[in-house]
């Protein structure tokens, strides 16, 4: 499954940079992500928490930052699996920032998700939608964060 | 019994079609009846099949399912799922009990002879089931194997996002449906399902179970068949893998009832098939036939997930309401089915609410065929689900009807923005991406006269070129109904059960 997209923040590839790298930080931008803990500089740790009907799971991931060239391309490779059918998913995130002007930073990011075992009877409609929704309220909590900080006399 | 004896009748697959056989067969206590299936029989039958409420961890989570992985064309992958439990789909499906339409007959009859049309298998329709709303009608029954009931109808109280839908199809044009085994049902339905106080009515139970203590009927679970014996161009037994280890069994006659993936694994495994496929996977050929494993159809699903509202209690995958819906106002049949699903939620999202769009119609043509001469090696599926233009620009117009549906002022209490496809989507890349099947698989082994060139066996189900081997499954249909195929399937076991015994009768 590939995702791709783009969301524009109006603060500077700096800032916005500062946090994509950071796990903790960025971690407080993405809703349903629970109990982030960094293993190291390049690896962090978290949950998500799901249910389908009457059908609830816990997906335990593992992500680790394989490449982050500011501000031009950050590669994040995220495994994990689900406790209800025991499914990996791995999904290889490239983000990529752009000023498309002087106040203005584009986050260009793609996804290739690849889903293994039965989660793949779900996957695509769950993936895609919770996707959807999570990057809609990752790009509202960025601008939030950084159009504030970033605002006149801030610098 | 004694297998050195060997037997009558060896039936491959204890699905909805091979426990038919089994125990219609051994009705005649003369004759020597095998059930071999590959998957465990177990009894009592474990809660996760019997408990209609935990369908959905029957497929997610338990072992009696199958998955046969395949590629879309983007390269991304999901399974196709059959059971592979005693009882086949019908231990693991829906429940739900809906017949082939009069259409889908017609298209048979076309290939197959009156034999198939359906006012010569009415009757069979009626024999199979025990329906206590309908019964008294003309077109149903009373007193068959498979008890029905309709645990909800549509004059009955219903959630308010159900009550909703219903009021927004109703306001669309479509009317309601009270009874879903119609010649041609159409608009909003409420689903029969084949259960009793609360417990699965497999064909398990409903029909094998009764069969049991017959001294004439052998049956061996958690066993493989991995070849049919053949001498010349007769089938005179199977050899098996048991818990206990190889074994050859003798037989007069043998019904191969596996399954759309495994009928044409087992016909090919034992040099029936296509030369390409038989000699790719370094086996002999015994006998060409070019349609094994060709032919493949599945009703392609896709879901339109959309923000809720407010979260939703309905059960997993079985739906109170099927509308059948058409994707273009021209057409005389509805080719859509579209369930409402519950909610998905992720702790810190809103609730999303996935609306999904199930295409009847299938023009497009996949292909089952041989990955390994390993006969405990899964064979290669590619279905081609959508590949057909035609059945995109369906899936396409069938997206915008549930759209529309959804947009209906009625619905906004409940139904929020579309999520997915997302806005400025190319909806057909999406359908094309994110597809799964309604796991329906057909057509593999098809019937047709011996000219046909994709036929494999007869319109009786012998297969062309060898004595005593059947296949008896939902793999001999030529053309997938516009139905779940469960009913189709006991159908076919129905028939097939008859036309042995009359080859019986003929042979003495």
């Amino acid at each position: 499954m590939k995702l791709d997209g783009r969301i524009d923040v109006a603060a500077p590839p700096g800032a916005v940079w500062a946090v994509l790298i950071d796990p903790l930080s960025l971690a407080g931008c993405v809703p349903g992500v629970e109990a982030v803990r960094q293993v190291d500089d390049r690896t962090f740790e978290g949950e998500i928490s799901a249910a389908v009907g009457p059908m609830s799971a816990d997906f335990i991931f593992r992500s680790v930052i394989g490449r982050a060239d500011f501000p031009t391309d950050l590669e994040v490779t995220t495994t994990g699996s689900d406790s209800l059918t025991g499914s990996t998913l791995t999904a290889d995130v490239h983000a990529g920032l752009e000023a498309p002007d002087a106040a203005t930073t584009r986050i260009v990011y793609r996804a290739d998700v690849r889903i293994s075992g039965r989660l793949a009877i779900l996957g695509d409609m769950v993936l895609r939608a919770t996707a959807g929704l999570i990057i809609g309220e990752v790009a509202r909590c960025l601008r939030a964060r950084l159009e504030t900080a970033a605002g006149p006399g801030s610098g | 019994m004694s297998a050195a004896a060997g037997y009558d009748l060896v039936v491959v697959g204890g699905g909805s079609s091979g426990c038919v056989i089994a125990a219609r067969a051994s009705e005649d206590p003369a004759r020597r009846v095998l059930l071999v299936e590959a998957g465990p029989d177990p009894r009592p039958i474990p809660d996760v099949i019997a408990n209609p409420k935990r369908q959905g961890e029957v497929i997610l989570e338990s072992p009696y399912v199958r998955l046969y992985e395949v590629e879309r064309p983007d390269g991304s992958t999901f399974p196709l799922i059959a059971g592979r439990v005693m009882g086949g789909g019908s231990s693991v499906n829906n429940l739900s009990v809906i017949r082939p339409l009069r259409r889908d007959f017609d298209a048979w009859a076309r290939i197959g002879g009156e034999a198939w049309s359906y006012e010569s298998l009415l009757p069979t329709l009626r024999a199979i089931e025990d329906d206590p709303d309908f019964g008294d009608q003309p077109i149903h029954g009373r007193g068959g194997p498979l008890k029905l009931v309709r645990r909800w109808k549509l004059d009955d109280p219903a959630d308010p996002p159900v009550e909703a839908l219903m009021a927004a199809a109703e306001e669309m044009g479509l009317p309601r449906c009270d009874d879903l085994n119609v010649p041609e049902p159409f608009g909003i339905c409420a689903s029969p399902y084949n259960e009793v106080d609360g417990k699965r009515q497999s064909v398990a139970v409903a029909y094998l179970e009764p069969a049991r203590g017959r001294p004439n009927l052998d049956i061996l679970a958690d066993t493989t068949a991995t070849r049919l014996v053949l001498e010349g161009s007769r089938v005179t037994g199977v050899e098996l893998l048991t818990p206990d280890g190889p074994r050859s069994v003798a037989a007069d006659r043998v019904v191969v009832s596996a399954g759309a993936y495994e009928s044409p694994h087992l016909l090919m495994l034992s040099g029936i098939g296509p030369v390409d496929a038989i000699e790719a996977a370094g086996l002999r050929v015994r006998h060409q036939l070019d349609g094994v494993g060709r032919n493949f159809q599945d009703q392609a699903v896709v879901y339109l997930t959309f923000q809720g509202a407010a979260d939703f209690h309905e059960e997993y995958l079985i739906p109170k309401v099927r509308l059948i819906a058409k994707s273009n106002a021209a057409l005389d049949y509805g080719d859509l089915h579209v369930f409402l699903h519950p909610a998905i939620t992720v702790r810190g999202l809103a609730p999303l609410l996935p609306v999904s769009v199930r295409l009847l119609d299938v023009r497009s043509r996949g292909r089952v065929t041989l990955a390994s001469p390993d006969p405990l090696e899964l064979p290669a599926v590619d279905p081609q689900v959508l590949a057909d233009p035609a059945d995109v620009r369906a899936m396409l117009d069938g997206m915008r009807f549930v759209a529309d549906l959804v947009a209906h002022p009625r619905m906004a209490p409940f139904y929020g923005d579309l999520v997915t496809p997302g806005a400025g989507e190319d909806w057909e890349a999406f359908a094309r991406a994110s597809h799964i099947t309604y796991n329906h698989a057909v057509g593999t082994c098809r019937f047709g006269p011996a000219d046909d060139p994709l036929a494999v066996v007869a319109p009786d189900l012998r297969v062309h070129g060898i004595e005593g081997l059947w296949v008896a499954d939902a793999s001999i249909l030529p053309v997938i109904p516009h139905s779940p195929t469960n009913v189709a399937a006991i159908m076919i076991g129905e028939i097939a059960a008859r036309n042995l015994a009359t080859a019986d009768a003929a042979a003495r």
